[in-house]
């Protein structure tokens, strides 16, 4: 299965190359623009692995299902079309290769051409909102490679679906909705707004010492202030129907969608109320799309004022579905929020819509400088690794003298723990030496212009300063940053790194600062090759 | 032993007495708003250079809220506090206030009113002089407007206190953009005020933003709302450029509330920390420009409606949580603070400024009009560092209000508060919201409180003649007041 998804990697790489440039960057003023929408249900049937935690979750049910929302958009008249799809999955990540050899967005568009071979990989962008609740789409390894027992001991016998089998049915499912919002394509018209909500917050406390914890207690005589920046400000983008029909929104928001982060029941997460009250407010027709700006540093979790923000809660007369950090009550809490900045300009929307708009694409391969690590940074995961090791040794040992335990609720937990955090340690080892034979990562980015609006992507869990520095210095009006194009680690900032908290460390880290300029410089030519 | 007893009979009494103080009793609300639009031409302050204002865009008002706790019939405890359209709150104005009242309501304690400032940059100079080379003639006198001050806010205090009743109160919290960070980081350390994102070497925005709007309606026993505070990070400075009389945002905010709500609303305009924040856009500026003018709004009507809403639905939340005892305590002390050490550098530079400002001004006393005020910023300095000559450790003894009222507490504080400073108080109060009140009061010279990154990036809000406080100071500010408030939650 490995060979299969490096081969697959290798044909889109050659594409690329072959074809740097897969849509003119050269807007007519004929630019009629054809919209299609369609809803992959990508909830497995079956138990599956949950992403987003060191310790393995085997999902418990269903809470609210997880699927993918498909935007097919063509301009232009004739056979030289301009076509984009753009697909947003309540998944952690898109797997693309760059990290292990699972690459869902490559089976994804292979499974979507077969449908439609019309279209072509650049064309079809990938994004995941980042729910903490969904499929684990990272690994095709085994699963006791990954997370160091077997999932036949993790589901204590039970029929579990592999990682990889769950790829080829996601994929699959994504495909034919794709195919069903192509061929639904009509005339349409777009809007786009910005408007304001607050959902996220800095997540990385800077303390007196000078170092920061990520989710620490800003209670606390130590704490100085929050590391970095927020950003409440909302990106929208309506499209309209020829009767002037809302068909559906992408909303662009500076949150990965983690507030069920620890849930073992399967969820879309906050993305999920959203769409359920924006149907309430526009009709069950209504397609969303929900995309996370550049929200490396953030999370939708409360870090200050969090009893202030508990009581709004069961004000709002959420007491039923709990209230407080990771409760249905602060989903619906960000729903509203988000449905009411909808709502607030929606009537200027309304008036201002394009029927004609400039409609530019690129995508383009850049090579950002990985991460120069040092023989200290080494040094100190190895010995971490090391302290894992033997702790993972210890609950292997204690689960062959005791087999019963597997009967346990959840056992697997803390080993699961011990053996993601040795692996780890050992990347780090990897990344120090890849970075001198291969210093540089091969990333994809796409960038689309709409009207006077740009959208432009990447893979990363992306600090907000660079999404920041995008939108200060583009010449678009507004500027959508898409993270998580791809499979995603976390793109720190030089002050994030001397802060040293989480998503700052070696072991979280693909890229630097240096690669950050890079990737926000590089980003910057491609939009402005649209303008 | 018996030394032991008496510590512990004292240490009950000493509880009793303070759980006695903090049981509720019915409040009391009195409200009023009064003009204090000034007499034109009138010097208007808050930049460098001297602007005379010849036109009232708005008027001017302070809104008045006393909040008094009654024990058959006999007060418990009692608030003042006042919300005013100015740029700062000189000290010595409060002393002219208090006396004032004093004269007026002889039974008040008039160290329990407070004043804060929305600071707006298009009104009045309050600073008795040294501010700025006003004309002697042809625009209404400094020391004028202090008595016509000092005259209205009196009477609206004393009405306010006449007026007041039974009432309830209900707290919110909600969120509005209006106040953005305006000091810039750059790749090679240094930070600049209010200048521009749109470079390579734009890094990221210093300090933090806070979004929070925090709101208290107050209504009269018959159920009406009669007053509301409304807290937000940010200065009203959104046309502080102008050569006019101007409430900035705050005006339309009280227009579109008053609209909504009844023309008798007293609003207060709190200012939460906020020495770093502007109501001005400092990036993806196009983008919010863009959606002001579809909706045909000038800037601060944009502010207004974003506040507006914010206050609506808080409103809508917390009003059927009205609260007729509420735990009230007025705590008040003088916090020493250390001020900013002012180096030898600092002296020589500033020394060197001065007087390079007055040979120009004897040479051209037109000079004075863009010069007088950035000179007298400077020598501020130098006297500062000749003080630290006889005394190397100065404080400043800062008047701090505490009150806890209900489940959330009041703070306040004389300064630009840099937002960390506020976010720290916020995070470690037990408080459930926290309302950080800053610029109650201005020393002179100095009034920005700025954070550790801040002073190492330099910049106007930052160097030490802004300062007359530090980093150090700013963390003894935090420390004292998180105490005091805690103090008042002892369950």
């Amino acid at each position: 299965m490995a060979f299969y998804f490096k081969l697959t990697s290798s044909i889109f790489l050659l594409a690329f190359l072959l074809f740097p440039v897969l849509a003119s960057n050269d807007p007519s003023f004929d630019e009629t623009l054809k919209v299609g929408w369609a809803l992959a249900d990508i909830t497995p049937d079956r138990p599956v692995l949950i992403a987003g935690q060191f310790h393995a979750r085997l999902s418990e049910g269903v809470l609210d299902p997880v699927s993918a929302t498909v935007l097919a958009m063509e301009s232009g008249v004739g056979n030289q079309t301009k076509k984009v799809v753009w697909i947003s999955c309540d998944l952690v990540g898109i797997s693309d290769g760059t990290r292990g050899g699972a690459n869902i967005r490559d089976r994804i568009r292979e499974q979507v051409i077969r449908l439609e071979p019309s279209l072509s990989p650049g064309q079809i962008i990938i994004n995941a909102t980042h729910t903490h609740a969904a499929p684990l789409v990272s690994s095709v390894d085994k699963i006791e490679e990954v997370y160091g027992v077997s999932l036949e001991k993790i589901a204590s016998g039970g029929d579990a679906m592999p990682p990889a089998e769950y790829i080829d049915f996601a994929a699959d499912r994504i495909a034919k909705a794709t195919k069903e919002a192509w061929n639904s394509r009509k005339k349409g018209g777009v809007s786009f707004g910005l408007a304001h909500a607050v959902v996220s917050m800095n997540r990385l406390q800077a303390l007196h010492t000078g170092k920061s914890v990520m989710y620490g207690n800003t209670n606390n005589p130590d704490f100085s202030h929050i590391e970095g920046h927020e950003d409440h400000s909302l990106n929208l983008m309506y499209f309209w129907d020829e009767n002037r029909k809302l068909t559906g929104l992408i909303i662009n928001v500076a949150a990965p969608s983690q507030v069920s982060e620890h849930s073992y029941q399967l969820s879309g997460d906050f993305w999920h109320d959203t769409k359920e009250e924006l149907k309430k407010r526009y009709g069950m027709d209504i397609h969303i799309l929900g995309q996370a700006s550049a929200a490396g540093d953030l999370s939708p979790h409360v870090m200050i004022g969090g009893k202030a923000e508990e009581r709004m809660q069961r004000l709002l007369g959420f007491e039923e579905d709990g209230t407080g950090r990771g409760s249905l009550g602060q989903r619906k809490q960000i729903a509203l929020r988000i449905s009411d900045a909808v709502t607030s300009i929606y009537p200027v929307m309304k008036d201002n819509i394009n029927w004609n708009p400039e409609f530019a694409h690129r995508v383009a391969e850049l090579q950002l400088s990985r991460r120069l690590l040092s023989i200290e940074d080494v040094t100190e995961a190895k010995k971490e690794a090391e302290e894992w090791q033997k702790r993972y040794q210890d609950m292997l040992d204690d689960l062959e003298k005791n087999p019963e335990k597997i009967k346990e609720a959840r056992w697997y937990r803390d080993i699961t723990i011990s053996h993601s955090r040795l692996r780890r340690g050992l990347v780090v080892k990897e990344r120090y030496e890849l970075e001198k034979t291969e210093p540089k990562l091969p990333i994809e980015v796409h960038v689309l212009r709409i009207g006077e609006a740009v959208f432009a992507t990447n893979p990363f869990e992306l600090y907000l300063d660079y999404g920041m520095q995008m939108k200060a210095r583009s010449p678009a009006t507004q500027t959508f940053i898409v993270q998580l194009t791809g499979s995603g680690s976390y793109l720190p900032t030089k002050r994030s790194i001397a802060g040293g908290a989480y998503g700052a460390v070696p072991a979280s880290t693909l890229i630097g600062p240096e690669g950050g300029r890079e990737l926000v410089d590089q980003t910057l030519s491609l939009i402005e090759s649209l303008w | 032993m018996v030394s032991t007893f008496k510590y512990f009979i004292a240490f009950i009494v000493g509880v009793s007495l303070h759980l006695h103080q903090l049981e509720a009793s019915q409040i009391y609300i009195g409200a009023q708003s009064v003009d204090i639009t000034p007499e034109l031409p009138v010097a208007v302050t808050g930049q460098f250079h001297l602007r005379i204002a010849t036109e009232a865009e708005t008027p001017l008002t302070a809104n008045i809220l006393v909040l008094e706790s009654r024990e058959n019939n006999r007060m418990e405890e009692l608030a003042v506090m006042v919300s005013c359209d100015v740029l700062y709150i000189p000290i010595d104005l409060i002393a002219d206030l208090r006396k004032s009242v004093k004269q007026r309501i002889p039974g008040l304690d008039v160290n329990k009113i407070f004043l804060n400032a929305t600071h707006t940059h298009t009104a009045p100079v309050l600073a008795e002089e040294g501010e700025y080379w006003i004309p002697k003639e042809g625009v209404t006198q400094v020391k004028d407007y202090r008595l016509f001050f000092v005259e209205k806010v009196t009477e609206g205090i004393v009405s306010a206190w006449n007026s007041r009743t039974e009432g309830s109160v209900a707290w919110g919290l909600s969120y509005a953009v209006a106040g953005y960070n305006r000091r810039i980081a750059y790749s090679d350390g240094t930070s600049g005020m209010s200048s521009k994102t749109n470079l390579r070497e734009f890094v990221n925005l210093e300090g933090s933003e806070d979004h929070d709007i925090n709101t208290l309606f107050f209504w009269n026993k018959e159920g009406k709302l009669i007053s509301m505070v409304i807290g937000v990070a940010s200065p009203s400075q959104e046309v502080e450029g102008r050569h006019a009389v101007n409430a900035d945002f705050w005006h339309p905010v009280r227009m579109g509330i008053q609209e909504k709500f009844g023309k008798e609303v007293c609003i207060l305009g709190w200012v939460a920390a906020a020495g770093d924040l502007t109501p001005h856009l400092r990036y993806r500026k196009a983008a919010d420009d863009r959606m002001r003018e579809l909706r045909n709004l000038s800037r601060i009507e944009e502010l207004a409606r974003r506040i507006i809403i914010a206050v609506e639905e808080a409103y809508e939340t917390v009003k059927t949580e009205k609260q007729v005892t509420p735990i009230f305590k007025h705590h008040i002390e003088k916090v020493p603070l250390p001020e900013r050490w002012v180096t030898e550098r600092d002296f020589l530079d500033a020394d060197a400024f001065v007087s390079d400002a007055k040979k120009q001004i004897a040479n051209d006393p037109k000079a004075s009009e863009r010069l007088y005020r950035r000179m007298k910023w400077q020598e501020s300095t130098v006297e500062r560092y000749k003080k630290q000559k006889d005394n190397p450790n100065p404080v400043y003894g800062m008047e701090l209000h505490v009150i806890r009222l209900g489940d959330i507490a009041i703070c306040t504080n004389e300064f630009e508060l840099f937002s960390d400073f506020g976010i720290r108080m916020i995070a470690r109060s037990k408080a459930l919201q926290t309302f950080v009140v800053q610029l109650t009061g201005s020393p002179g010279w100095g009034s920005y409180l700025p954070t550790v990154k801040a002073v190492q990036g330099g910049a106007y809000s930052a160097v030490i003649h802004s300062t007359l406080i530090g980093p150090e100071g700013g963390q003894k500010l935090v420390d004292r007041t998180v105490e005091v408030i805690n103090g008042l939650w002892p369950e």
